[in-house]
């Protein structure tokens, strides 16, 4: 199984996935801040900068646009592979779909997990580094705050790694539809927005555990009916 | 073990639409096979369901003698095959493209790249990406990836598509050479008799996703009839003349003025002298010799099987 991951790493193109990867990261890291100062500084109901705990409140739901990087692999690895036909390639080989299916899905939760913690520790270091300078937030980081960041980055990467699976059945497999992808991770990155918008209080742990649930079940259902679906 | 492929009932439908229907096909061992039928006909469907790219709705594929299923598809590690036309990642080199399929199929070989590449005289193009390359170029590249692993099954379709005369000559050279001095079995498919003819022992006829019949190219050989065909406006008289005159036997009016002689024991400059004395108005009188083309169309006329 290893080796098929790395097989499908070396079919990608990797300098556009790189590229892609840096631009996330890029933007993503500096967002925490830009919210503190800028968005958020006149509303009084929300105070992100009273303390590195809340601040850490504001960004687990910034690293959700990582989402759209899962999209993005989900068309990469899936998508791109059906319409190119280079699918196909892979059918030949004396692999059952099964277990390539099995491959690339690993393949994905590992990238987006990966690039979502090393987001989580550049938006981290960003966010300090331009604290001290710019004195955003009030007060210093403790280790109980170092501890809690280091935490939640590790079961939120994992949670953002799962719920970028909730198209790949329906829009990746069946549909291979790049577009109905990309929107399904732009909803699911501002679900929690949406349900604040229409004044819906969701306990956001288990809004993620129920979502994280939907991307499990998406890759069953990918892998399972892959050979009924996934004929090219 | 002498079969290589043995397919019973094979049968592919999409969509409640009959793809190809009841495909019982041999393919024998160190043969070249040739798939024949119109565009549409259903070759490349069974060419894909042997290759394992698409799942059959109903039947059976043995290859090498064990069955080939989604869970058990070890047999492909012994099949090369170009499907449609060749297919690769495009964005990547013609080098990291073969050493990816030679990964999958767990062979290491780097040697066997270059020796491959050389056989196609594929010369110089190590690093230049295949979106850059020819459609001839690609064809070739395909081959060297259908043939990489030495493989002792090669499936091609439609093997000759897209090249140039001469890159026809080679692919034909190719074949043969392959298929003689290592002894691969070939599965080749065309909708072009003179290709199919040029390359295959045996054909397999496909119409409408049936296979209406399985013949060695030889036995063909030995049905080929020679004939002359004449053209006259005078068909009653001139059947009478070479009845009574010429003691001409095989005789069969093809329309109302067409005439072919099957009974070849007088020759054309004969018949002319004989019906031009007899006052019969010749439009056209000409040798012919029936090719596979005929017997093609015959076949797929009739639908029926030759004895």
């Amino acid at each position: 199984m290893a080796k098929l991951i790395e097989l499908e790493w070396r079919k990608l193109d990797q300098k556009k996935v790189i590229g892609e990867v840096i631009v996330y990261w890029v933007i993503i890291m500096f967002l925490p801040t830009f919210f503190i100062k800028v968005i958020f500084a006149d509303m009084a109901f929300v105070d992100f900068s009273k303390s590195y705990a809340n601040a850490l409140e504001l960004m687990l739901p910034i690293q959700m646009g990582l989402l759209l990087f899962g999209a993005s692999m989900i068309n990469h690895v899936f998508i791109e592979e059906y319409k190119n036909k280079t699918m196909s390639l892979s059918f030949g080989y004396p692999i059952s779909r099964k277990k390539l299916v099995m491959a690339k899905v690993c393949f994905i939760f590992l990238a987006v997990f990966l690039c979502t913690l090393v987001s989580f520790v550049l938006s981290g270091i960003t966010t300090y580094v331009i604290d001290q300078i710019f004195d955003v937030i009030h007060g210093q980081p403790t280790l109980e705050d170092f501890m809690a960041f280091t935490v939640r980055s590790i079961v939120h990467s994992v949670v953002v790694a799962l719920i970028s699976f909730v198209p790949l059945f329906l829009f990746g497999i069946w549909k291979r539809a790049v577009i109905p992808t990309v929107i399904c991770a732009v909803f699911l990155a501002q679900f929690s927005n949406f349900t604040g918008l229409l004044h819906i209080t969701l306990n956001t742990d288990m809004l993620y555990g129920v979502l994280s649930l939907i991307g499990v079940a998406s890759v069953y259902l990918s892998v399972a009916k892959v050979n009924q679906v996934g004929d090219i | 073990m002498n079969e290589v492929i043995r397919t019973h009932e094979l049968t592919k439908t999409v969509k409640g639409k009959t793809i190809t229907s009841n495909v019982n096909l041999t393919v024998k061992k160190g043969e070249t096979y040739g798939l024949l039928g119109p565009n549409g006909a259903g070759k490349t469907t069974i060419m894909k369901m042997l290759t394992g790219l698409i799942i059959p709705t109903s039947g059976e594929i043995m290859l090498f003698g064990k069955k080939l299923t989604e869970s058990a598809k070890d047999g492909l590690k012994r099949v090369g095959s170009i499907i449609e036309y060749p297919i690769f990642f495009e964005h990547l080199t013609a080098m990291e493209n073969l050493r990816i399929h030679c990964e999958y199929l767990g062979f290491y070989d780097r040697k066997a790249i270059s020796q491959a590449l050389d056989m196609v005289n594929l010369h110089g193009i190590d690093d230049k990406k295949v979106k850059d390359f020819s459609l001839g170029m690609k064809q070739r590249l395909g081959i060297v990836r259908a043939m990489i692993t030495k493989p002792e099954l090669i499936v091609l379709d439609e093997p000759t598509n897209g090249l140039d005369p001469i890159g026809i000559k080679d692919m034909r050279e190719l074949i043969r050479m392959l298929n003689k001095e290592y002894g691969i079995t070939f599965l080749l498919s065309s909708h072009i008799l003179g290709e199919i003819e040029q390359m295959a022992d045996r054909i397999g006829m496909i119409q409408q996703g049936k296979l209406v019949n399985e013949v060695a190219l030889a036995d063909i050989q030995k049905l080929r009839t020679d004939y002359i065909e004449l053209v006259t406006s005078n068909v009653q008289k001139t059947v009478y003349l070479l009845e009574h005159d010429l003691q001409i036997s095989n005789i069969k009016i093809v329309k109302d003025t067409r005439i072919r002689i099957y009974d070849m024991k007088r020759s054309t400059s004969d018949i002319s002298k004989t019906l031009i004395s007899n006052d019969i108005e010749i439009e056209e009188i000409q040798k012919h010799t029936s090719t596979l083309e005929d017997y093609f169309y015959h076949q797929i006329q009739g639908g029926g099987k030759v004895g």
